[in-house]
């Protein structure tokens, strides 16, 4: 258990395991993208009330589910560089923060756009959406805390803090709705019998949505973390090596 | 089934255009950025290191040249 | 297999984050009373709204209350979240998904006769997506998919 654990750690293992995942990976998200975006875009009825607005929801939502395990990705991976000193889990708690901050502006954008017509307005101050404002802004935070401290390992350290105190707001975000009155709605319970509201035929194109925002989001955290490993391993004896074949 | 009967139709978005295509483009743009910016990263990293690289053989070179030359021109002063 | 000295590492770490969780736990909670976006017609009959406050009421479109004028944009309706009711007076466009029995968030204050003067009107969707079809079907059978987001909970 303990050596696989190390092996992982091991910023050479990672990145030659990930260069041979990268093309299966791609593949498989974009199969679900094109069958997802088709789907929802063509054949998804539309809503009873909203019309043709529901194509929305089928980038909102996966955009805006995906942005809340930034933090605790983060969390974790900070915990694991803070107690065991791995390198490898301070370059992802690195490379996770501006791709979070893209993840949680697009949830911000596409969601403003669906309220214009829809609630009446593209911004209200509700307890959903400040919060979800928080993250992008913690995540803005913890990039410029990074670029402040020019000491690697007091970086690491602070930003292994900052985002285990960060994952708080998660909380705060998915129970917002439940917790006082909102303009944005609860979450959805979706069924699987076709007769009552949120049937399958509205969430299996979202489902093929999730999974292909999915794989695109541990594509770009895997791309991000190879440049970083190539670049603080760059006087590595493989990585020279890497260098002058390339 | 395909909701639309025509393309104008598939345009026009029951009235939504814009927020609809507002969204799929702001969606577009997401992907292709955060897939090519590391891919563009990655290159100039190679690049860069393999510089670098090139670089400090060279100064090796150079350092073992000048103290060739240097082992050579004392030699020279010794036997004289 | 933990060495003692990373043991007490997570351990303070733990601490930290427990520590540091209440403290922002309790100050939400502190902050709960204002982090409503808005207040339901019960509240307003119960007091808790002053006329002439700049509030937000949430609640439903009382079925058969809206009243549109045929020449301007002028509005009246009823909002209420099955218990009270506050009646509402807006001019001005209405959003698209403004409805009876649809949810909304009225922004304004009340007056002295105690209508609500509203100058924004927000509409509330629930968490129910499905088409037209479906609805027909539900509606034909008796049972409605309406739900009342806003009703006080029992």
């Amino acid at each position: 258990m303990w050596t696989w654990f190390h092996r992982l750690g091991s910023p050479k293992w990672f990145y030659e395991i990930s260069g041979r995942w990268l093309p299966w990976l791609t593949a498989a998200m974009l199969l679900f993208l094109a069958v997802g975006v088709v789907w929802a875009l063509l054949f998804v009825p539309q809503d009873y009330q909203q019309g043709l607005t529901n194509r929305i929801m089928y980038v909102h939502v996966p955009v805006a589910s995906i942005s809340l395990a930034f933090f605790p990705m983060m969390a974790v991976a900070g915990t694991v560089s803070l107690v065991w000193k791995m390198k490898l889990a301070d370059m992802v708690v690195k490379v996770a923060a501006p791709l979070g901050a893209w993840f949680t502006a697009l949830a911000l954008a596409s969601g403003s756009i669906w309220g214009i017509d829809t609630w009446g307005t593209w911004w209200v101050w509700d307890g959903r959406l400040t919060s979800l404002l928080l993250q992008f802004f913690l995540l803005i935070g913890m990039i410029s805390l990074r670029s402040a401290l020019e000491d690697g390992d007091a970086a690491a350290k602070a930003c292994a803090l900052f985002s285990i105190v960060g994952s708080i707001n998660v909380v705060v975000i998915k129970y917002s709705v439940d917790w006082w009155n909102t303009l944005h709605q609860p979450a959805t319970n979706f069924t699987a019998d076709p007769s009552q509201p949120n049937g399958p035929e509205i969430w299996v194109p979202l489902l093929l949505m999730v999974i292909a925002v999915y794989l695109f989001f541990i594509i770009s955290v895997i791309l991000s973390t190879r440049n970083e490993i190539l670049y603080r391993e760059r006087r590595a004896q493989w990585v020279e090596e890497l260098v002058s074949q390339s | 089934m395909i909701q639309f009967s025509s393309f104008q139709e598939f345009i026009e978005m029951g009235g939504y255009a814009f927020n609809v295509w507002s969204v799929y483009a702001l969606f577009t743009v997401f992907l292709v950025a955060n897939l090519l910016l590391p891919m563009r990263r990655r290159k100039q990293l190679l690049r860069e290191l393999k510089r670098r690289r090139i670089a400090a053989e060279q100064m090796q070179k150079n350092t073992e040249e000048s103290a060739r030359l240097e082992r050579a021109a004392s030699s020279l002063g010794e036997s004289t | 297999m933990m060495k003692p000295h990373r043991r007490k590492r997570l351990g303070i770490i733990l601490f930290i984050a427990a520590g540091l969780s209440v403290a922002i736990g309790l100050t939400l909670f502190a902050l709960s009373q204002n982090i409503d976006l808005f207040f339901t017609p019960t509240q307003v009959a119960q007091g808790e709204v002053n006329p002439g406050d700049r509030v937000r009421i949430g609640g439903m479109v009382r079925e058969g209350s809206v009243e549109s004028a045929q020449d301007s944009l002028q509005v009246r309706f009823a909002t209420t979240d099955y218990v009270h009711d506050v009646d509402v007076y807006y001019e001005g466009i209405l959003p698209d998904l403004f409805r009876e029995g649809q949810g909304v968030v009225v922004e304004g204050s009340i007056d002295p006769n105690g209508v609500f003067q509203a100058s924004r009107v927000l509409a509330k969707h629930d968490e129910n997506y499905m088409s037209p079809e479906v609805k027909a079907a539900l509606d034909a059978a008796g049972a409605s998919a309406d739900n009342h987001p806003m009703q006080p909970e029992s």
